[in-house]
């Protein structure tokens, strides 16, 4: 059994903090050469079952310097291929999928339209879809993989603000889904996308949690090292509150984080709730990283911009905050 | 005083001037920086010539003379009219301009302010790498030397953030020429040709596409010493002049640009089908209504400068009320957005509220970073507003 801190030290030496943004194909590989792909995995199914406080780790980690690379995608996908009964060559799937072929899904499930097995419409904030072999198509009632090569299917990229990831449209036009690749229908379907997306907000507050402790890092760092007024601006007090109410925020944001990875009973809304919470935790970091770096936050050849527009993104994914919160609401009400 | 009577004829008079004259689609034709800049001076030379451009300047200038409140009324056509802010020329007919009006010699103005009216370009000089807030601290030099027979400043240093200095035919400069002493006693005021031997500008990419600023490096720059402004070792006064040449006015027509395009939110409110959400409905409210007291005390401001009742601390309130409102108006156009205006979009050079709420998120920060940072403002709020002392000058780790 492999301990967590371990895990930890091989992430932070595979990608040191000081390489920001490092570029993707090569994170790719070195994920998995590290064996990353079977972390999740269940060990009667060929991986290292490891679980979510591991993949949690792994999600803190990627956040902190940046990575474009899409494990956190892949981790999702493949655990709806291992959860799947009726997708043939399961074992085949698994086997590719933990050793580097890479299934990407949509992000949204908005705008699809479902005759039969036939589908159509665009599906919009899919990850890295020009690394990809298929999309995890999630719909209501569906799971199915879509091969980003067939006649049917157009991929777009939406070029972003965040530099650090690429989505794309993936359009449908009368894509007759092949009986092969079907992962779930009906109830099992829906029972998949619930647990996918409990996977999605996991990962995506845990991205941002990292991110938010590397910006705070960087920026005390610059305002200890920064001088005007013939002093470290660290010495300011106004600015030590700054950042002692940013770190405050990031600790408890990950305590939060923790409890929820290792909670079996946690809810989707608690997930959302969490994940609500890290992105706004993330977002507000960057937007003091920025005014607390003066004129050179707003240049490109700092980083203090990629973390912003990560976190804006990181934002929205797989929902925002309003309607997140929203839900946290309604079940507080109704506890 | 002015009476209402002749400030509504004024305002006529403006609105029925930009009704004829005022540009369209600029937005859509600016594609590049350089037709950025091209329309830009195309429009200052166009109000020059409709006596709209320079109405703070003084009356013998043709359009200047304005009193504050017919100022007032001019900024508010102009932003009625949705014309472009004139961002190209402002530290020309404002920094430069009160600069000479206040500290020049009379050869000095009468060779360089017609000039201005002519589309000459100004930038500021002032910050460098480790000089932002701690401005005093600036270290580039200035050596009194005989060149060729003439008496010249031979500088060389680094500036940066100097707004349009790619552009910029002159620079208003502050270098060192002494370091005995306090900081400030060792600074000197120099107006620096743009097109002399040694001055290499580079603009800087900003995080929104923009370049709106450059770096300056200066090597043995020489400047005339005619070019002073004020004494040796008294630019530190000078640039007090040049910092507080504009006193209110811009924040004024910012903040009622803001108000504008307040229509933009509900837009997008109307886009996200939220017209009867409670929630969003009471958080657009409520930034309207900061948005209207960031414009009531704009006005006020001016009334007070009018009435000479201007009181420490005071532009300070109105600038960090503005900027904190701004950068709140675009996190909420985000927020509204969504996922959308994550997806990069053009942008609309150096202008703020334009609906790209991603770039105008990220151009707010001009205004809480430049001109003195909210923390400096803050600053001057408590220590001398709210006199609540400074803190210790001889600190150290
Ligand atoms: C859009 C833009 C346009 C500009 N145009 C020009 C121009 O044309 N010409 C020119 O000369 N300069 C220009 N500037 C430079 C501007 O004046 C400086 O950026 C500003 O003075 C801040 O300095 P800095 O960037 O070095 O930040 P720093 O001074 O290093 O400040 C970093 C952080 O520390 C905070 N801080 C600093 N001192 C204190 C303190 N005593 N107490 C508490 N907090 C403090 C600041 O508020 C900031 O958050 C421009 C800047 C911007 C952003």
């Amino acid at each position: 059994m492999i301990e967590l801190s371990e895990l930890q030290d091989a992430a932070q030496k595979a990608f040191p903090a000081d390489t920001l943004a490092p570029a993707r194909d090569a994170s790719w590989q070195l994920i998995a050469e590290m064996g990353w792909l079977m972390i999740d995995l269940p060990e009667d199914l060929g991986g290292l079952g490891l679980g979510r406080d591991a993949t949690t780790m792994l999600h803190v980690e990627m956040g902190r310097v940046l990575s474009r690379a899409p494990l956190a995608t892949a981790l999702i996908t493949q655990r709806a291929l291992a959860l799947s009964e009726t997708l043939a060559d399961k074992a085949g799937w698994l086997e590719r999928t933990s050793t580097g072929t890479f299934v990407t899904i949509n992000y949204d499930r908005r705008r699809i339209t479902l005759d039969g097995r036939t589908v159509s419409g665009t599906l919009p904030a899919v990850p890295d879809a020009d690394m990809a072999s298929h999309v995890l198509l999630c719909t209501d009632g569906l799971i199915a993989l879509v091969p980003l090569d067939a006649a049917s299917v157009t991929v777009r990229e939406r070029p972003l603000w965040d530099e650090t990831r690429r989505l794309f449209d993936v359009t449908l036009a009368d894509h007759a889904i092949d009986p092969a690749l079907v992962v779930a229908e009906g109830a099992a379907a829906d029972a998949i996308a619930a647990t996918l997306r409990e996977d999605m907000l996991l990962g995506i507050a845990a991205d941002a949690i990292g991110g938010a402790a590397a910006a705070l890092d960087a920026t005390v760092d610059y305002l200890k090292t920064r001088r005007q007024f013939d002093r470290p601006l660290a010495l300011f007090q106004a600015l030590k509150h700054r950042c002692a109410d940013l770190k405050t925020r990031i600790v408890a944001a990950d305590a939060l984080l923790w409890a929820r990875a290792a909670d079996p009973a946690a809810t989707s809304v608690q997930f959302g709730a969490l994940k609500a919470l890290a992105c706004e935790v993330f977002r507000f970091t960057t937007q003091e990283m920025i005014q607390l770096h003066g004129g050179i936050g707003l240049t490109e050849e700092h980083s203090a911009h990629l973390f912003m527009k990560r976190a804006m993104l990181d934002f929205w994914l797989a929902g925002g905050a309003d309607v997140l919160n929203e839900a946290a609401g309604r079940a507080a009400l109704a506890a | 005083m002015d009476d209402t009577a002749s400030l509504e004829t004024l305002r006529a008079d403006v609105r029925a001037w930009l009704a004829a004259n005022a540009p369209h689609g600029w937005r859509e034709a600016e594609q590049t920086h350089a037709e950025f800049a091209a329309s830009q001076k195309a429009w200052f030379l166009k109000l020059v010539e409709g006596g709209f451009a320079i109405p703070h300047w003084p009356a013998e200038w043709p359009g200047g003379g304005r009193s504050l409140a017919e100022q007032k009324v001019i900024y508010e056509e102009l932003a009625r009219a949705d014309t472009p802010r004139l961002l190209l020329s402002f530290v020309s007919t404002y920094h430069a301009a009160s600069t000479f009006f206040e500290c020049a010699t009379p050869e000095q103005k009468a060779h360089y302010l017609p000039r201005i009216l002519q589309g000459e370009i100004w930038c500021q000089g002032f910050s460098e790498p480790n000089a932002g807030s701690d401005l005093a601290a600036l270290k580039t030099r200035a050596v009194r030397e005989v060149r060729d027979g003439r008496e010249v400043y031979v500088v060389s240093g680094q500036k940066i953030w100097s707004t349009m200095a790619q552009y910029a035919d002159q620079c208003l400069l502050l270098v060192r020429t002494s370091s005995e002493g306090a900081k400030q006693a060792g600074i000197t005021f120099l107006l620096m040709d743009m097109k002399s031997k040694g001055v290499d500008v580079r603009p800087i990419n900003q995080i929104q596409g923009d370049q709106e600023y450059c770096e300056m490096f200066l090597d043995e720059v020489e400047v005339p010493v005619e070019n002073r402004v004020g004494e040796e070792g008294k630019g530190w006064a000078v640039a007090q002049a040049t910092l507080s040449s504009e006193r209110g006015l811009t924040l004024m027509e910012l903040a009622y640009r803001m108000r504008g395009a307040g229509g933009r939110i509900a837009e997008l409110i109307r886009k996200a089908g939220k017209e009867n959400d409670p929630g969003t409905l009471a958080e657009f409210g409520a930034i309207m209504t900061r948005v209207e007291s960031a414009c009531a005390i704009a006005d006020r401001f001016i009334e007070n400068r009018l009435k000479g009742e201007e009181r420490v601390g005071d532009a300070s309130i109105v600038k960090l009320t503005y900027s904190r409102v701004l950068q709140d108006f675009a996190l909420l156009g985000l927020r509204l957005g969504g996922l959308d205006e994550q997806v990069r979009a053009p942008i609309v050079f150096g202008d703020l509220n334009t609906g790209n709420w991603m770039a105008d998120y990220m151009n707010s920060y001009a205004w809480t970073i430049a001109g003195g940072s909210d923390e400096v403002q803050r600053n001057i709020i408590a220590e001398r507003m709210l006199e609540m002392g400074r803190e210790p000058k001889n600190w150290v780790l």
